[in-house]
C-alpha cells in the first residue's frame, strides 16, 4: 500500500478545484481588466492607463462613492436583519402560518429586479403612488409621505430584493445549532432575549456576516434599482455611473466601465478577505454533532399571535402588495392606477400574447432548462468547492473562495462583456452551454455560501469518523457530507435555480437566436414599457420558480427524512 | 497487533506562521493484545500521537508501523489513508452520525467493504448485542441517551474486527456514576476481545483502573511507560509521580546506601527509604510519599523510631471516606489522609510515622 | 409582319427571363442558405421576420441587442472571425463606425430608389429608412390637446413643474443628440436655446435612463407629459397617449439597415434588405411598432403624423457628447 505522497490533504483536489474555478472566474473578469488597460474598446490594444486617470479624477466621485456605501451597508443591514427575524420567527418558534412566512421571505428572489423595482414606483412615487395617495387620504396630507425617489428608497427595495439571499443563509444556520447552548443560557439564570442576544447571534456570526458579506457585494453590482430609483432621485452609485460611462456615446467604452469595476471588485475581496479572518476560529461554532440535532421550538406565549399579526402585516405591505401591483398591471390594457375604469377594462390580452409568443415560449424552455440543470451542476461544484474552503484550511482553499467570488463581484452590467470576450475565443459561443457555464461561473457564490455556513456547523469528527471506519473520501462525501449539508444544499439549488430563471445581466449579452432566456424577453418588453406583458412573463416566472423551490424543499425534506 | 511509533515528530503551524511542536521525536511501543494509556494534560500532544497513529494527522517526520505494516514513514515515503489502516476509534464526541439509524452507524465499516447484506446484519447484531444495545437497532442514533451512543460508538468500532482500536477520551462526556459503569465495562469488553487498545485520557483514574500499561505525556515527550502500579507506586519522574496522584516531595541528600535501607538527610530529619539503584552518598535527590502513606498518631506512643517525626495539624478538611489534612513537621508541611474515626483536630500536637518501604526515591 | 412576331415574344422572353432570373436566382440561393441571422436594436419586429418566412420559405432570426451593446458585441464577434449576423440594423451613427472597421458590405438594393435621396450612402453600404422620432407625449386623459405644448418652448411653462419626464440628458447619448438638434434645426438663435434649457430644468423633469421607460410614468399619470417617442402610442395602446402638434419639426436619430461583410447567408441577407425596404415591411414596421419610415407615403396610423415634418439629427462625436454631457449636468444637476 503506497501512496504517491506524504499528504493525505486533497492538495490535488484542490489545485483541481482552484483550477476549474480560475477558468470559469477569471478569464472574463481578466479580459476586463486588459480592456481597462487598453487604448480601443476591445480586450487588447496598447496600453493605456489613461481610462482609469480618467475614471477616478470625476470630481463627481466622492458623492457617488458615499451613496454607494450609504445604499450597499443600508440594503445589507436592512436585509440581514429582516432575515434574521423571519428566520428566527420561522425556525425556532410556534408561529403560526410557517409555510407561508417561509414562502415570502423567498419571494422578492423569483420577481425580476425591474419588475419589482417598478412595482414600488407604482405604490409610493411622490406625485400619485397608490400608498402615497392612500395616506393622503387618510390622514388628511397635503403632500405625499414617502418619496420612493432616494436614498431611503433605494434601501428599502434593494433590501427586499436580496432578503432571499440573507434568508437562506441565516435559516438553515438556525435551523441546525444546537439548542442545547441557548438552553444552557436560560438555565444560567438568563432571559430568554438574553439567550437570544449572548449566545444565539454569536453562535450565528458566521452566518449572519456571510449574508452581509453577500448582500453588500450583491447590492454593489445591482442595477435595477439604482436606475429605477436612483436615477429619477438623482442619487447615483457605482453601477449608474458605470452605465452613465457606457451608454454615453454610441462607442461604449467597458474598458473604461471595467475601470471602475475594478474598485468593487477589490472591495468585494476586501470582504470576502475580513469575513474570513473574522470566523477563521470558525471551530468554535462547531453545533452539528451527535447531541442535540433539532432545534429546540420556543414557545411565543401571548405574544403568539400579536407577533405573527405585526409580521404579517409588515410582509404584506413589503411583498404581497407588490406582488398583487404586478398581477394587477398584467389584467390592464395599459398602466393606470386602480379605478373602477381600470377594472371595467381587464383584459387577458398580454397574457393571451405572451402565452402565445413562440420567442416567449423558447425562452421559457431555454430558462427552465438552464435552471435546473445549470443549479444542478452548480450546486455539485459548490458542494467541492464549498467542502474545501471549510475544510482544507490553506492558503489553497483561501485562493479558491476568493476565486469563486472574482466574477461576481464585478458589476453586472459589465461581466457580460466579459464573458463576451472570454468565450468569443471558445467553439461555445452562441451556445446554450456558454450561458450555463456563464451562469454557474458568476453566481457560484449563491451556491457556495449556504454551503460553507453549513459546512462550518458540521463537526469534523463525524468525517473523521467515517474514515476511520474505512470510507474513502468520495464515499465519505455522499454518505456522511452530503446528507448532513442537505439544508444548506437545497438553499443553495433552490438560490441558484431561481437565479438562473431570471438572470438578465449576462443573458442580455450572450443570448442568440436559439438561445433566448425569460429574463431577455422580459427586458425587450420593458425596454418598450410594455409593463402588461411584463408583469405577465414576469407572473409565469414567478410561479415557475415557486414550484421549483417548492419541489425542491419536499426534495430535501423527503432525502434527510429517508437517509 | 503491535504498533511501534518511532522518531514521530509533528509541528502545527497557525495560521499566522506560528509553530507548535505537539510531538518531539516519540518513540513509543505498543504491545500486541493489551490496554495501553496515553496519559497526560491537556495540550501534551496524546491525542495528536493517537490521530497520527489511526492517519487522521500527519506526522512531520519519522515512522509507525501497525504490526508488520509500515503505515507512515517520512524515509520510504509512505502514506496509508486512515481508512486502509484497519482501526476501529471511538471519538470524544462519539462522531455518531445524526442522519442514520443505529444500524446504519454500525453497519458502516461493513458497508464500506460491501459485506453481502445478511452478513453485515448478523454481524451488525452480535456486536450491538456485546455492548447491550439489542433491540434498538432502527431508533435515530440522536434519540439515544449519552451513554447509549458511546455504546454505539464501541459497536461501530468494533464490529468490523479490528486488530486495533483507539479510544480518545471516550468517557469525558458522562457523568460521574455512569462514567466509572462504563468504565468497567469497558475493561470488560477489552479483555474479553484481546485487541490492542490505545486509550487517551487526561483522567488517571481511567488511566490507573483501565490499563494493562500506561505512557505519561508532557510537552510532545513521553516521560514514562509502566503498568499503572509502577506508574503509582515506583514512578521514575516527579512529573509522573505529581499528576498520577497526589504526592509530598521531600528535598534531601542520599547519607549512606547501606544494605536495605537508604537515609536521606532532609530538613525534616533523615528519612529512611526504599532501595534504588544508582545512588552514591552525597547526592541530591527527592523523597516521594503518598498522603495515605503517613500514618498519623497519638503524639508520644511511638516516638524516636525509624521515620517517626514529632507534627501538628495544620488543617483538616473532611472528604467523605476520608479526611485530609496537612501536617507540619518543623518547617515541611505533609499532605495526609486519616480514617475519619481517628479523633484529633486541628492544631493538635501528633505524631508522625511513615513505612519506609513506601518512601520513594525520585531520580530527576 | 410575320417574321417579326416571333423576334418581338422571343426578345420579350429573354428579357423577362433575365429580369425573373435575377429575383430567382437570389431566391434559390437564399433558400439554399436557408436562413438569414438580423441583428437589430429595433424591438418588435417578429411579424417582419414571420411575413419574410411566409413570403420566401427562408427562416430570418432576430436578435435584439441594445445600443449599449450593439457595438462592443458585434466588433468583438467581428474580430474573433464568428460574426453571426448577416444582416445588421443600428441607429445611423453606429453603423458608420462598422463601416470604418470593415464589418459591412456595399450592397444596394433595387427597392431602395423608392427612397429620398439623402437616405442612401455615397458608398453604397448604409441605407436609412427611418427615423427614431421623439416628440412630446402627452396623457389625454389628464391634459386636454388645447393645454397641450405648441412649441417646445412651451414645455418650459410653470404649469409644467412636477409633470415632466424625460431620458437623463446627462448619460443619454441619444437625448444629447436630440437636444443638439433642437439647437440646430428648431431654435432660430443660440439664446433661445439655452432659455428652454433653463426652463425644462427648472421644471424639474423627472430622469429615466432611456426612452424606454418614458411612457410609464405618463400613462398612471405620475407625470402626465413627457420627451417620448410617438411610436408608444401605437405600441401602448390602448394608454391615453398622444403627441403635442408642434409647429416645429419633429427631430429623430436615423435609423439604418446593412449587409455584413462576413455573412455565411449573403444571398439570403439581400432578399432580406430588399424585402425590409419594400412598402409591405415598411406598412408592418409602421402598423406594429408605430416606427416612421422614409418609404414614401408610408406612415404610422398616428393621427396627425403625416403631416409633421420629421428630420435626422446630425451624428455626434464622442467629444461631443462628453462635452455636452457635462454642460447638461451644469444645467439639469444629477
Amino acid at each position: 500500500m503506497r501512496m504517491s505522497g506524504l499528504r493525505p490533504r486533497i492538495s490535488p483536489l484542490t489545485f483541481t478545484f482552484v483550477l476549474i474555478v480560475g477558468c470559469l472566474t477569471v478569464g472574463p473578469v481578466l479580459m476586463l481588466i486588459l480592456g481597462s488597460f487598453s487604448r480601443g474598446i476591445g480586450a487588447f490594444g496598447v496600453f493605456t492607463v489613461e481610462k482609469y486617470i480618467r475614471v477616478y479624477t470625476d470630481p463627481s466621485l466622492p458623492k457617488i462613492l458615499l451613496n454607494t456605501a450609504a445604499f450597499t451597508v443600508g440594503s445589507s443591514l436592512f436585509a440581514t436583519a429582516l432575515a434574521l427575524i423571519l428566520a428566527y420567527l420561522n425556525v425556532r418558534t410556534d408561529i403560526p402560518l410557517k409555510g407561508l412566512f417561509h414562502l415570502i421571505s423567498i419571494t422578492p428572489m423569483m420577481i425580476p429586479h425591474i419588475v419589482f423595482a417598478t412595482s414600488w414606483v407604482l405604490l409610493l412615487n411622490p406625485s400619485n403612488g397608490i400608498l402615497n395617495l392612500l395616506l393622503r387620504e387618510v390622514l388628511g396630507l397635503k403632500s405625499s409621505p414617502f418619496d420612493i425617489y432616494s436614498l431611503g428608497g433605494m434601501i428599502l427595495v434593494e433590501g427586499l430584493l436580496d432578503l432571499p439571499i440573507a434568508y437562506l443563509i441565516i435559516a438553515p444556520a438556525m435551523a441546525s445549532f444546537d439548542a442545547a447552548l441557548e438552553e444552557a443560557a436560560w438555565v444560567s439564570g438568563g432571559s430568554k432575549f438574553r439567550a437570544l442576544r449572548r449566545v444565539t447571534f454569536p453562535i450565528l456570526r458566521p452566518a449572519i456576516l456571510a449574508s452581509l458579506a453577500l448582500v453588500i457585494v450583491r447590492s454593489l453590482a445591482a442595477f435595477a434599482v439604482p436606475s429605477v430609483i436612483g436615477m429619477p432621485g438623482r442619487v447615483y452609485v457605482l453601477t449608474t455611473y458605470i452605465y452613465r460611462l457606457i451608454s454615453l456615446g454610441f462607442m461604449p467604452d467597458y474598458g473604461r466601465a471595467a475601470a471602475v469595476g475594478v474598485s468593487v471588485l477589490v472591495t468585494s475581496t476586501v470582504l470576502v478577505y475580513v469575513y474570513r479572518r473574522l470566523t477563521a476560529r470558525s471551530e468554535r461554532y462547531v453545533t452539528i454533532s451527535a447531541r442535540g440535532y433539532k432545534p429546540a421550538i420556543i414557545g411565543l406565549g401571548r405574544w403568539r399571535y400579536p407577533l405573527s399579526f405585526l409580521t404579517s402585516l409588515l410582509f404584506l405591505v413589503l411583498i404581497v402588495i407588490p406582488v398583487l401591483v404586478l398581477l394587477y398591471v398584467s389584467l390592464i390594457p395599459y398602466v393606470m392606477p386602480p379605478s373602477a375604469k381600470a377594472f371595467s377594462m381587464m383584459t387577458l390580452k398580454h397574457w393571451n400574447y405572451v402565452l402565445h409568443d413562440p420567442l416567449s415560449l423558447r425562452a421559457l424552455r431555454n430558462s427552465v432548462f438552464l435552471a435546473l440543470v445549470g443549479a444542478t451542476l452548480g450546486i455539485l461544484l459548490s458542494t467541492f468547492v464549498s467542502y474545501i474552503i471549510v475544510r482544507v484550511k490553506s492558503a489553497g482553499s483561501a485562493l479558491l473562495e476568493s476565486l469563486a467570488f472574482f466574477s461576481f463581484s464585478f458589476p453586472g452590467l459589465v461581466i457580460g462583456i466579459g464573458f463576451m470576450w472570454f468565450f468569443v475565443r471558445t467553439p461555445l459561443y452562441a451556445t446554450i452551454w456558454a450561458l450555463l457555464i456563464g451562469y454557474i461561473a458568476t453566481y457560484l457564490p449563491y451556491g457556495i455560501r449556504p454551503l460553507t455556513s453549513t459546512f462550518i456547523q458540521i463537526s469534523e469528527d463525524l468525517e473523521e469518523a467515517s474514515k476511520v471506519a474505512g470510507g474513502g473520501f468520495l464515499y465519505t462525501f455522499r454518505r456522511i457530507v452530503v446528507p448532513l449539508a442537505i439544508p444548506g444544499i437545497v438553499s443553495g439549488w433552490i438560490l441558484m435555480a431561481s437565479m438562473f430563471l431570471r438572470e438578465l445581466s449576462l443573458s442580455a449579452v450572450l443570448s442568440r437566436p436559439g438561445t433566448e432566456v425569460l429574463a431577455v424577453q422580459i427586458l425587450r418588453f420593458a425596454d418598450d414599457s410594455l409593463w402588461g406583458q411584463v408583469s405577465a412573463l414576469g407572473i409565469v416566472m414567478i410561479a415557475l420558480s415557486t414550484t421549483m423551490v417548492t419541489l425542491a424543499t419536499l426534495v430535501g425534506k423527503h432525502i434527510g427524512k429517508s437517509k | 497487533m503491535e504498533i511501534k511509533v518511532s522518531a514521530l515528530t509533528k509541528i502545527f503551524r497557525s495560521p499566522s506562521g506560528e509553530e507548535v511542536r505537539a510531538l518531539k521525536e516519540v518513540d513509543l511501543t505498543i504491545p500486541a493484545n493489551r490496554i495501553f494509556t496515553l496519559l497526560g494534560p491537556s495540550g501534551c500532544g496524546k491525542t495528536t500521537l493517537l490521530r497520527c497513529i489511526v492517519g487522521l494527522e500527519v506526522p512531520d517526520s519519522g515512522e509507525i508501523a501497525i504490526g508488520d505494516t509500515v503505515v507512515w514513514s517520512k524515509k520510504q515515503r509512505i502514506f496509508i489513508p486512515p481508512n486502509k489502516r484497519g482501526i476501529g476509534m471511538v471519538f470524544q464526541t462519539y462522531a455518531i452520525w445524526p442522519h442514520m439509524t443505529v444500524f446504519d452507524n454500525v453497519a458502516y465499516p461493513l458497508q464500506v467493504r460491501r459485506l453481502p447484506r445478511e452478513e453485515i446484519r448478523r454481524r451488525v447484531r452480535e456486536t450491538l448485542k456485546f455492548v447491550k444495545l439489542e433491540g434498538l437497532e432502527n431508533r435515530p442514533a440522536t434519540a439515544l441517551s449519552g451513554g447509549q451512543q458511546q455504546r454505539v460508538a464501541l459497536a461501530r468500532a468494533l464490529v468490523s474486527e479490528p486488530k486495533v482500536i483507539l479510544f480518545d477520551e471516550p468517557l469525558s462526556n458522562l457523568d460521574a456514576k455512569l462514567r466509572e459503569e462504563t468504565r468497567r465495562e469497558l475493561r470488560r469488553f477489552l479483555t474479553e476481545l484481546r485487541i490492542t487498545a490505545v486509550y487517551v485520557t487526561h483522567d488517571r483514574l481511567e488511566a490507573l483502573t483501565l490499563s494493562d500499561l500506561v505512557a505519561v505525556m508532557r510537552e510532545g515527550v513521553v516521560v514514562e511507560v509502566g503498568t499503572p502500579l509502577d506508574i503509582y507506586f515506583r514512578p521514575k519522574h516527579k512529573f509522573v509521580a505529581d499528576f498520577i496522584g497526589k504526592a509530598n516531595f521531600i528535598e534531601g541528600t542520599v547519607e549512606s546506601t547501606s544494605e536495605d535501607l537508604i537515609r536521606v538527610v532532609t530538613p525534616m530529619g533523615p528519612i529512611a527509604c526504599r532501595r534504588a539503584e544508582g545512588l552514591t552518598p552525597g547526592q541530591r535527590v527527592t523523597v516521594c510519599v503518598r498522603p495515605e502513606a503517613i500514618a498519623i498518631d497519638r503524639p508520644g506512643d511511638t516516638s524516636g523510631g525509624t521515620n517517626t517525626f514529632r507534627g501538628r495539624v495544620v488543617s483538616l478538611l473532611f472528604v467523605g471516606e476520608n479526611y485530609e489534612g496537612e501536617v507540619a513537621v518543623g518547617k515541611t508541611i505533609l499532605a495526609i489522609k486519616t480514617n475519619p474515626a481517628f479523633p484529633i483536630g486541628e492544631g493538635e500536637e501528633v505524631s508522625v510515622y511513615i513505612d519506609p518501604a513506601q518512601c520513594h526515591i525520585l531520580m530527576e | 409582319m410575320k417574321r417579326w412576331v416571333p423576334a418581338l415574344v422571343g426578345l420579350l422572353m429573354c428579357l423577362s427571363f433575365v429580369a425573373f432570373s435575377h429575383g430567382d436566382e437570389l431566391l434559390q440561393k437564399a433558400l439554399q442558405e436557408g436562413k438569414v441571422v438580423f441583428y437589430a436594436n429595433i424591438t418588435a419586429v417578429e411579424p417582419i421576420m414571420e411575413a419574410f418566412y411566409e413570403k420566401y420559405g427562408v427562416v430570418a432570426e432576430y436578435t435584439r441587442i441594445s445600443t449599449s451593446k450593439y457595438l462592443p458585441t458585434v466588433l468583438t464577434e467581428f474580430g474573433a472571425g464568428k460574426l453571426l449576423a448577416d444582416v445588421l440594423q443600428a441607429p445611423v451613427p453606429i453603423l458608420e463606425i462598422l463601416k470604418k472597421q470593415g464589418v459591412l458590405a456595399p450592397y444596394t438594393s433595387p427597392v431602395a430608389s423608392a427612397y429620398p435621396e439623402w437616405t442612401m450612402d455615397p458608398d453604397g453600404i448604409i441605407q436609412i429608412f427611418g427615423i427614431e422620432y421623439v416628440g412630446i407625449i402627452y396623457n389625454k386623459d389628464v391634459i386636454s390637446p388645447e393645454e397641450a405644448p405648441k412649441r417646445y418652448q412651451d414645455l418650459t411653462d410653470p404649469k409644467w413643474y412636477g409633470k415632466i419626464v424625460m431620458p437623463n440628458p446627462t448619460s443619454h447619448a441619444t437625448t444629447i443628440s436630440w437636444l443638439i438638434g433642437l439647437k440646430e434645426k428648431v431654435f432660430e438663435t443660440e439664446d433661445e436655446w439655452w432659455d428652454f434649457l433653463q426652463g425644462l430644468a427648472a421644471n424639474e423633469p423627472l430622469f429615466v435612463k432611456s426612452f424606454g421607460p418614458t411612457p410609464g410614468p405618463i400613462e398612471t399619470g405620475e407625470r402626465p407629459i413627457g420627451i417620448s417617442m410617438p411610436k408608444y402610442i401605437i405600441t401602448h395602446a390602448p394608454a391615453p397617449l398622444d403627441w403635442a402638434r408642434l409647429e416645429q419639426p419633429l427631430l429623430g436619430t436615423p435609423r439604418g439597415i446593412a449587409l455584413s461583410s462576413v455573412a455565411a447567408h449573403p444571398n439570403a441577407a439581400k432578399l432580406f434588405i430588399d424585402y425590409w425596404l419594400s412598402e409591405e415591411a415598411m406598412k408592418l414596421l409602421v402598423t406594429n411598432v408605430g416606427e416612421y419610415v422614409l418609404y414614401p407615403g408610408v406612415y404610422p396610423p398616428i393621427e396627425g403624423i403625416k403631416d409633421a415634418t420629421v428630420l435626422p439629427v446630425r451624428t455626434l462625436s464622442e467629444e461631443e457628447l462628453e462635452y455636452w454631457a457635462e454642460k447638461f449636468r451644469e444645467i439639469f444637476g444629477g
